[in-house]
């Protein structure tokens, strides 16, 4: 996979929220992905931007243009130092009751993109990073 | 469309891929600065080198093929006097390379194969060197050919680029051709479209089915849809689920969709399964979902004379 | 005191057209508004139109469903109007169906799922 260019933003406020987004659209559309692609993508972002600030309060994301085998596509990184998420599995099932939101947030994103990586454990942050292609 | 443009995009030639190419390449600025004092030489012998380019390629039956008459020669030859007046500009930056996927896209156009085409450069190289010796003391012409070498080695990876896009450009044609004969939606009277599934449905196909469903009843303001899977050989809990996924969306849309051809075998599968259907509307019998679909529209077929 | 989203009469329904993201604040702002309008008026019926949201999160989702089914305990219909394609298959993957809100394609057709007015 060869990265074609990245830009970092800092995640901690609503309005960060939305200007992440629309980097995510404008990468997207530019990067080949259909309307239906793109706000997928960008819906995931959304999610997993919101979950970032309510969860851990402030992080960052990390937007790569990517390419591999002649296909074009975005990868988006967000990463927090916030309290991490105990029971990964259960919360990407979703439905996790007490933490609806975030359950939501994360099993929702993970069907609207193509690859899905999550790291996290209770006292080291969380990494969520997804991937989404142009159709060839 | 296979325009140097497009094949940049497709590519993915920007800035950073073009600052890695020189490098790899090893151009400097010393190669640039070098030939493009060369300028006067390029202007000179141009037009001869490049006659002499085609003349060989004419003599080869080959390549003659692809030059069919005077206009094509002419045309190519044109873009050819571009492309080596080029040489001694003393820049490359990304108009270069728009420019060097032109001539490219034009050779690629009249279907010259690639081994032609990029075997020309050579030829290119020891028509150049000769004037080069002919015209400048031996030191200069030397490192001139070394220069004029390293831009034309990097002219003929944008060259097989240019061969590379277009292949891809009719790859992507071929999916787009083949994902719209797959979802072949009908608009079988007013606001109500039919979509007859033919073939097996997997994840990808479902996904395609879901969005250009949506795009039609929006495009045809449908209020009902038929979706007629008499032609869907197995129907087991993905498909079914699909179904159900592509249901609630057309319904966000504010239609409703009906579900034909549920064979005796597809409804004791779908129950067996433990699927849960019964949410949507479902028939077995394509013309009774069709009325149904013209009930929920306040329409229904009557018959004007006695059968 | 008058919302950043406008709330139109018509007859008597009310529509709203929802352009701008619909988050913390603003939505807040947006679901009190409707509902002392509701209260206000007695709206037989309200339309959201959502034909300018290009992205519906679930949050955006969650404050459209709870502000239809807070107008439907004051005795008001809603209809939610204009979701693009795009939004419908991507709410539906994430799992969202937004079951039990009316839909419809546009304002003419939601206005068609609204009750007659009342004498």
């Amino acid at each position: 996979m060869r990265v074609a260019s990245s830009t970092e933003l800092p995640i901690a406020t609503e309005s960060d929220v939305v200007i992440v987004r629309r980097r995510v659209r404008e990468l997207a559309q530019r990067n080949g992905l259909d309307s239906f692609a793109t706000v997928a993508i960008t819906t995931a972002v959304s999610e997993l931007a919101r979950n970032v600030l309510v969860h851990a309060k402030r992080g960052s994301s990390m937007i790569e243009e990517v390419e591999s085998d002649a296909r074009r596509g975005l990868r988006v990184a967000f990463r927090d130092q916030g309290p991490g998420i105990p029971d990964i599995e259960r919360v990407l099932v979703g439905g996790f009751s007490t933490a609806k939101s975030l359950g939501l947030g994360l099993s929702g994103s993970k069907r609207l993109v193509d690859e899905f990586h999550i790291d996290s454990s209770v006292g080291c942050g969380t990494v969520v990073t997804v991937t989404k292609w142009a159709r060839f | 469309m296979n325009s140097p443009v497009n094949y940049m995009q497709r590519l993915r030639i920007d800035d950073k891929e073009l600052r890695a190419r020189r490098a790899f390449y090893e151009i400097t600025d010393e190669d640039l600065a070098r030939l493009a004092g060369l300028r006067a030489f390029g202007e000179r012998n141009g037009a001869a080198i490049v006659d002499a380019l085609y003349q060989l390629l004419l003599e080869q039956p080959e390549s003659r093929t692809f030059f069919p008459d005077d206009n094509t020669v002419s045309h190519v030859k044109a873009k050819q006097r571009d492309y080596f007046l080029g040489l001694f500009q003393g820049r490359l930056d990304l108009a270069y390379v728009e420019d060097r996927l032109r001539v490219g896209a034009v050779h690629e156009r009249i279907g010259m194969p690639p081994k032609l085409y990029i075997g020309a450069y050579s030829r290119y190289l020891r028509l150049l060197f000769d004037r080069l010796l002919a015209e400048l003391p031996v030191d200069e012409a030397h490192a001139a050919y070394r220069s004029l070498a390293k831009i034309v080695a990097f002219d003929k990876g944008l060259a097989i680029d240019t061969y590379i896009a277009a292949n891809l450009n009719t790859v992507a044609r071929h999916q787009a051709a083949i994902r719209e004969l797959s979802t072949p939606v009908i608009r079988v009277h007013r606001r109500i479209l039919l979509l007859p599934l033919v073939g097996t449905v997997d994840s990808h196909r479902a996904a395609q089915i879901m969005e250009t469903l949506l795009l039609r009843v929006v495009e045809e303001q449908a209020r009902a849809v038929i979706v007629d899977i008499a032609g869907v050989p197995t129907v087991d809990t993905m498909v079914a689920d699909h179904l159900l996924k592509t249901t609630e969306a057309v319904r966000l849309l504010g239609a409703e969709t009906i579900l034909t051809g549920i064979s005796a075998q597809i409804a004791r599968t779908v129950v067996q399964l433990g699927v849960d259907i019964s949410t949507m509307h479902t028939r077995a019998r394509l013309e009774d979902g069709i009325e149904l679909a013209l009930a929920l529209l306040g329409r229904a077929i009557t018959t004007t004379k006695a059968d | 005191m008058p919302g950043p989203i406008p709330i139109l009469r018509v007859a008597d329904n009310l529509l709203v057209t929802v352009q701008t993201d619909l988050h913390d604040a603003v939505a807040d702002a947006f679901q009190e508004d409707l509902l002392v309008t509701i209260e206000r008026t007695g709206a037989a019926g309200l339309l959201i139109d959502v034909s300018g949201l290009d992205l519906v999160d679930s949050y955006v989702a969650r404050v459209l469903v709870d502000t239809a089914k807070m107008a439907k305990l004051m005795g008001t219909e809603t209809v939610i109007v204009g979701i693009r394609p795009e939004v419908a298959a991507t709410l539906v993957r994430m799992g969202f169906t937004m079951s039990g809100v009316r839909t419809a394609l546009n304002i003419d057709e939601g206005l068609l799922l609204l009750p007659r007015p009342r004498k």
